[in-house]
């Protein structure tokens, strides 16, 4: 059961992301409150998967399989997410392409490609939802990234600079549209698997930094993306959320 | 120092707690630069030896016993000051409990713990800016350090008289910072990570920091893989005293050899290709 502050009955939403975990699980979280959910990725099958997920819990799906580098595509998949739903009231931009390795031996390419799947696609599908929000003078932005925007780890430089970018880029978004009715805001995720990784590894090196002991299901982020989404964070905005089972107030 | 001259001839500082540790190492450095200095510490054995040690520098030391809880002590080290000294230009807000009584359950602790424990790491350090205050804005020139620590920015288990009182010691200093910020006295924050000072207190026991504690035994939980040394602090302590860093106020300086920078345990270094789109 959702709170009437927490529903979403009668938004649409376009959730667009990468291959990783993030799109399905956001997709999902909104159509469980009442959104309407167009899903836009490179990987058919997850946009699929998505899709299918939001039917099953009787909600309208449409599916985008795109590839989110240029422009003109991005302005398409709008368009098309426009034209079957009606309207965009939430976007999530869920891009979370991952790259760990040592500093110099990161390629020209890789840096790149991490930069253009993770910073340049939020860009873009900013700018491309941003005009028909500013339309509406209402729409709601949730960049879901890592909560490595601000903190480092060894061989994470390309990955921290591209959450970091993402981070940045949510607040600055969020002030130069304050008084346009959107709301722009970014969550930092932290350590997160699809498996159940619990206490019982304790061989897991990272799993027992981790203050709660266990990794977040990517599910777990749901009620953050839905609070964010929802009409009750009207006076929310540029902020950096943490859904990452206290890492941050780790010492 | 690059900004200013890095020099304190002629300046008078009091640094409480100054007897030992960081305390002890922001002495060292101010002295060594010219100041003249005032270390408070309860206990006078504390600190006699640590004055007369500065004063073979060749400044004027002086040793006062203080327990900075006691706002009237607090105020009559600073009267004392005055009149021996003539003057104060720094205050480094340094004497406190290094994390205090040992963690408990909140449910535990007594109000006096409470008090203590706040008193100790908190209050001491705000009657000893009120008893300076007036004086340096007066005379439209002065510096204040705070002492915090990285338990002021990020939890500790059942740690919280020692946690609330250094994240007060933060806002404490940006409060100060902003309401003196035209009267030419600047206030910043120290964060020191895990300094092993237990060669400076040769008349203590050695604690060797980290033991079972955070840091690792030998400092490998650090990132760049060592405890801290005093003088890593006191450098800290002379760019903040000094007019080097005559524009830099309300500021958190963070000495701590990379520690708070991460966000996994130290030497975690994954590897992890790119997946296919």
């Amino acid at each position: 059961m959702v709170s009437e502050r927490f529903k979403l009955e009668g938004k649409k939403a376009l959730v667009a992301g990468d291959g990783r975990f993030w799109v399905r699980y956001a997709a999902a979280a909104l159509a469980e409150s009442g959104a309407d959910v167009a899903i836009a990725a490179g990987n058919s099958k997850k946009v699929e998967e998505a899709a299918g997920e939001v039917r099953r819990l009787g909600r309208k799906a449409v599916a985008i399989p795109i590839t989110m580098n240029r422009s003109g595509q991005v302005q398409k998949m709008v368009e098309q997410a426009i034209a079957e739903l009606g309207k965009i009231d939430i976007l999530v931009n869920a891009f979370d392409l991952v790259l760990a390795k040592p500093f110099l031996e990161i390629t020209e390419n890789e840096w790149q490609r991490v930069m253009e799947t993770d910073v340049t696609s939020v860009f873009l599908c900013c700018q491309a939802v941003g005009r028909h929000m500013l339309e509406q003078k209402k729409g709601r932005i949730i960049n879901i990234t890592s909560c490595l925007a601000e903190r480092g780890v060894a061989n994470g430089s390309v990955y921290c600079a591209a959450s970091g970018s993402v981070a940045q880029l949510s607040r600055a978004l969020a002030l130069e549209w304050a008084r346009d009715g959107i709301t722009v805001n970014a969550i930092g995720a932290g350590w997160f698997s699809e498996q159940e990784k619990t206490g019982a590894a304790q061989e897991d090196y990272l799993l027992r930094f981790l203050p709660l002991k266990r990794y977040g299901h990517p599910g777990e982020i749901g009620s953050m993306l839905v609070y964010l989404a929802s009409d009750a964070t009207d006076w929310v905005t540029g902020q950096f959320m943490y859904v990452d089972g206290a890492v941050m107030a780790h010492p | 120092m690059t900004s200013g001259k890095g020099r304190l001839a002629g300046k008078v500082a009091i640094i409480t707690g100054g007897g030992t540790g960081l305390g002890k190492a922001m002495s060292q450095a101010l002295a060594e630069e010219g100041a003249n200095i005032v270390v408070t510490s309860r206990r006078l054995e504390a600190i006699e030896p640590t004055a007369r040690q500065l004063s073979e520098l060749g400044i004027k030391a002086l040793a006062i016993s203080t327990d900075v809880t006691n706002s009237q002590q607090v105020n009559q080290m600073v009267d004392r000051t005055l009149s021996e000294m003539g003057r104060i230009d720094i205050l480094i807000n340094n004497a406190g409990l290094v994390r205090g009584q040992r963690p408990k359950p909140i449910w535990e602790i007594a109000d006096e713990e409470w008090r203590l424990g706040i008193d100790t790491n908190l209050s001491g350090a705000f009657y000893c800016c009120r008893a300076v205050g007036k004086h340096l804005v007066d005379q439209k020139s002065g510096k204040v350090i705070n002492v915090a620590s990285g338990f002021g920015l990020r939890g500790g288990r059942n740690d919280y008289m020692y946690c609330c009182a250094k994240g007060g010691t933060v806002q404490l200093t940006r409060t100060l910072a902003i309401s003196w910020a035209q009267d030419n006295v600047q206030v910043n924050t120290i964060v020191p990570g895990f300094v092993d000072t237990s060669e400076w207190q040769p008349e203590a026991p050695p604690v060797r920091m980290g033991q079972g504690g955070m840091g690792g035994p030998k400092g490998e939980f650090i990132p760049v893989g060592r405890f801290g040394v005093p003088p890593d602090i006191g450098s800290l302590g002379l760019f903040l005293a000094s007019d080097a860093s005559d524009y830099v106020t309300g500021g958190l300086f963070i000495a701590d050899g990379g520690g708070m920078a991460g966000c996994g345990p130290t030497g975690y270094a994954p590897i992890i290709a790119m997946e296919g789109e």
